[in-house]
């Protein structure tokens, strides 16, 4: 049974209420959900990561491997229309450049003298070669460019020749490989 | 637990504020917050006995609150729900500050010492000044009875004391105000 004291507080109940926080209490907590919100999204992500790189990584080789498929296939297909005397050059060319590139590459880089953005430019799809090629594209009915492009070819072709020639010459076989060359010297 | 506090029961919040803070809107937990902000602050206050306590308290409270609303059920009285997390949160705080609510032993207490409560007024006043200035221990015991209304039970449970203690430790916080507000009468 509430005595004097208990039958007080709850008569009077009301009366011991004070008013409600300050609206800081608000404006902090507002803030904290906001960073939380924030927090739970980074960290998904956190722990995540991996799974989400593997993810990217596959997203983009299929849509590289998508676009280049495409695009290979319409490049084929544009250059055998526009010009079939060309596609024909270029699968001559192509194979003998890539004959010579091959020897050329069976050489040590010490005994080329070149370094690894010369022999890039070697290779047939340099960015002058790539030019060309746009160039004869965009008009395909253009003999100088057709032209330019042959001469392009045999221009490569004829370096890579001298390259073979100077390599010859200082009698070293495309036998030698670079352990070979390396244990001469 | 007994009835709920007063305040709490002519709170009244709509069911879909719950619904809409469990999918995430900021709005409807500023709705819930607006509805428990003032009574839940209060018990605050009264726990932790400064405004500063209070207000940290009560933020960290309505943290938990935001985070967990997900587990609230459909049958649980949101009012309750959110008033033992805010009280879970005032005890912590009072933990931090290293209060510890210890067994005491049963011993008689003494609740005659010639006062006779015919002769003085009590007052809010009075009251809550002489309840201000209790230990922290009783006065946690005695905020959690008479104006959280917990059965000694449950504060025992909360406290990790025995129910008896809990009953001890109420008993003797009352006299304490019964004597404070006594000798404001006297001096008056």
């Amino acid at each position: 049974m509430p005595d004097n004291f208990e039958s007080f507080i709850q008569q009077h109940r009301e009366d011991f209420e004070m008013p409600g926080p300050s609206p800081r209490v608000w404006d902090a907590l507002e803030k904290e959900l906001t960073t939380q919100k924030r927090g739970r999204v980074v960290s998904l992500l956190q722990k995540n990561w991996f799974k989400a790189a593997v993810i990217i990584v596959l997203l983009a080789n299929a849509g590289a491997l998508f676009y280049f498929a495409k695009h290979k296939q319409h490049q084929q297909q544009e250059l055998a229309v526009i010009s079939p005397e060309m596609q024909e050059a270029k699968a001559y060319y192509t194979t003998r450049i890539d004959e010579k590139l091959k020897l050329i590459n069976a050489y040590p880089a010490e005994e080329l003298g070149l370094d690894s953005a010369a022999r890039k430019e070697l290779e047939l799809r340099n960015d002058t070669y790539k030019a060309l090629e746009k160039e004869l594209k965009n008009n395909p009915g253009n003999e100088r460019i057709r032209a330019a492009l042959v001469r392009y070819y045999q221009l490569k072709l004829d370096l890579l020749d001298k390259i073979l020639e100077e390599l010859q010459a200082k009698r070293v076989t495309p036998g030698h490989t670079k352990k070979q060359y390396e244990a001469e010297i | 637990m007994k009835a709920s506090a007063t305040n709490l029961n002519q709170t009244q919040i709509a069911e879909n504020v719950v619904d809409r803070c469990k999918k995430g809107d900021v709005r409807a937990f500023r709705e819930l917050y607006d509805a428990y902000a003032g009574a839940m602050y209060n018990i605050c206050l009264r726990m932790t006995n400064n405004v500063s306590d209070a207000e940290d308290t009560l933020q960290e409270a309505f943290i938990q609150v935001h985070r967990n609303i997900g587990k609230l059920e459909r049958e649980q009285s949101v009012s309750a729900w959110i008033k033992r997390i805010v009280v879970n949160h005032c005890l912590n705080t009072l933990r931090k500050k290293k209060v510890y609510f210890e067994e005491v032993d049963e011993v008689e207490v003494m609740t005659e010492d010639g006062i006779d409560e015919a002769q003085f007024t009590w007052t809010v006043a009075a009251v809550k000044s002489a309840i201000h200035g209790l230990p922290q221990g009783y006065r946690t015991v005695l905020n959690l009875y008479l104006f959280e209304e917990y059965s000694h039970r449950e504060i025992a449970d909360m406290l990790g004391i025995t129910e008896s203690t809990a009953k001890t430790q109420y008993m003797r916080a009352k006299e304490k105000v019964r004597q404070i507000v006594k000798q404001q009468n006297v001096t008056r």
